[in-house]
């Protein structure tokens, strides 16, 4: 046994010394559990194997150049020192850089990711909102002067120039990226003024598009509440972004086609209307037409007509007996008229004839002038009573 | 519908509903023809307002997150 008595606090000191100086510059390997990212912005995790373990720390400054956000489960390569903390008496990895332990590590980290959001259902197909077919205006969430975002442009001014594009720009790579992609699209959300946004960014490693594959991308995007068309690396890249999305594109350019009619397929149909929509007057007006000749041609219309003309004939039937009547009767009268008139000349002449006058007639016509009568020829005497013909007679003058 | 004011989405939205309903035999004539009219104007509106686009492009910013 000793016979010098430290207090707590020495000893602790000596060991976090010793700790410290040993252990200043060292590189584990092991499996990330328990990861917290604090509020302050501070990291704390446990790494550990099958037998140990130890607390971890990465500091705000740190962690903030860490292109990806930890999992539990995730085998990590943790480079820093020892640090030990007296107040809790503890010892602790001070993380300086942290690499996932080999590419399968960050597949697995996308597979262990995937597996949760498609168990909460943010990858559900009817949750996914319509695309727009003509977009007014076109969200873009890329980084500043990308190669992606002059294609983007181009595409939309060679197939839709009449859309308004608005840029938010976000890092799309390495730390903070993800942070700032979500971002991006919370604020088009809030602008409220687009009717789609693309996300996107060109082909890279699987580390470079690493931020599209992060939970706060995700669910950015799902809780978006304008349509997100993700594009992003190359055809075979397939990130988080895209099974969350509304439509995925295999690539930026894509995605831009994707949202706008091309200008052409307008023109033609424009010009198609307005072919089409005179022939369909025409036709609209010929079935009209042929409706209105159907209805006339009907039996309830020929009924009436029918009615009519059937009423027509037997006015003009009634019209003609009526006037064949009158006519008879006209002449009836008229052949009465004579006839009474006869009898009241033949009353006039008796008259005279009984005071003694005689008629001469020749040829039935009464002789009124002596010099009209024809010698030659029988003359009549006709007499109050009795009439006598002469025949031979001779005339003296 | 005022034909200046109509945006150039709207434009071609409307067109679609117009064409199907010229085919529609129920519409009444003189409605037809109105809508054949409008047709007509809006074909025009976005023929014209096709060709002399051009591309826009805004920075999302403060400013234009304001306004």
């Amino acid at each position: 046994m000793s016979d010098k008595i430290l207090s707590v606090s020495e000893i602790t000191n000596e060991i976090k010394f010793t700790l410290e100086n040993s252990f200043s510059d060292i590189t584990v390997i092991g499996e990330i559990s328990n990861f917290t990212a604090h509020y302050s912005g501070h990291w704390y995790f446990t790494l550990k194997d099958s037998d140990s373990q130890i607390s971890c720390t990465m500091w705000r400054s740190f962690n903030s150049k860490v292109f990806f956000k930890p999992q539990d489960g995730m085998k990590i390569i943790v480079s820093g020192n020892i640090n030990v903390y007296p107040p809790r008496g503890n010892y602790q990895i001070n993380a300086k850089t942290i690499q996932p332990a080999g590419e399968g590590e960050l597949q697995a980290a996308f597979e262990r990711l995937k597996r949760k959001l498609d168990a909460e259902g943010l990858f559900e197909e009817n949750l996914k909102k319509p695309i727009p077919r003509f977009p007014e205006a076109i969200g873009i969430v890329t980084a500043d002067g990308a190669a992606a975002l002059r294609d983007l442009l181009s595409v939309a001014e060679r197939r839709y120039p009449v859309a308004k594009l608005i840029h938010a720009p976000a890092k799309v790579q390495g730390e903070g990226a993800a942070e700032e992609i979500a971002a991006a699209i919370e604020a088009l959300n809030r602008y409220g003024k687009v009717d789609v946004i693309i996300i996107g960014r060109g082909g890279g490693s699987l580390e470079d598009l690493w931020a599209f594959n992060e939970e706060v991308v995700a669910r950015a995007i799902f809780n978006s509440k304008i349509p997100v068309v993700s594009g992003v690396g190359h055809e075979v890249d397939f990130t988080i972004a895209d099974f969350v999305a509304d439509l995925r594109a295999p690539t930026p350019t894509a995605a831009m086609e994707l949202v706008t009619p091309n200008q052409d397929d307008i023109f033609a149909y424009l010009n198609d209307f307005l072919y089409t929509s005179h022939s369909k007057i025409v036709d609209y007006l010929g079935n009209k037409n042929y409706q209105v000749e159907q209805i006339l041609s009907s039996y309830g219309f020929r009924k009436n007509i029918d009615f009519i003309n059937t009423r027509a004939q037997y006015i003009d039937g009634l019209f003609s007996e009526i006037n064949n009547s009158v006519s008879d009767k006209i002449k009836d009268l008229s052949h009465r008229v004579s006839l009474a008139k006869r009898t009241i000349d033949s009353a006039d002449i008796r008259k005279n004839l009984k005071k003694g006058y005689s008629i001469v007639k020749q040829n039935g016509l009464i002789i009124k002038d002596s010099e009209k009568i024809n010698s030659d020829k029988n003359i009549n005497i006709q007499f109050y009573e009795n009439e006598i013909e002469l025949e031979k007679w001779q005339l003296k003058k | 519908m005022a034909a200046k004011k109509i945006k150039f989405e709207e434009a071609l939205q409307r067109l679609e509903e117009i064409s199907s309903l010229l085919a529609d035999e129920n519409v009444p004539l003189e409605e037809i023809l109105k809508l054949y009219e409008e047709g007509i104007k809006l074909t025009k509106l976005c023929q014209t307002k096709l060709k002399e686009a051009e591309l826009t492009i805004k920075k999302l910013d403060n400013e234009l997150l304001e306004d």
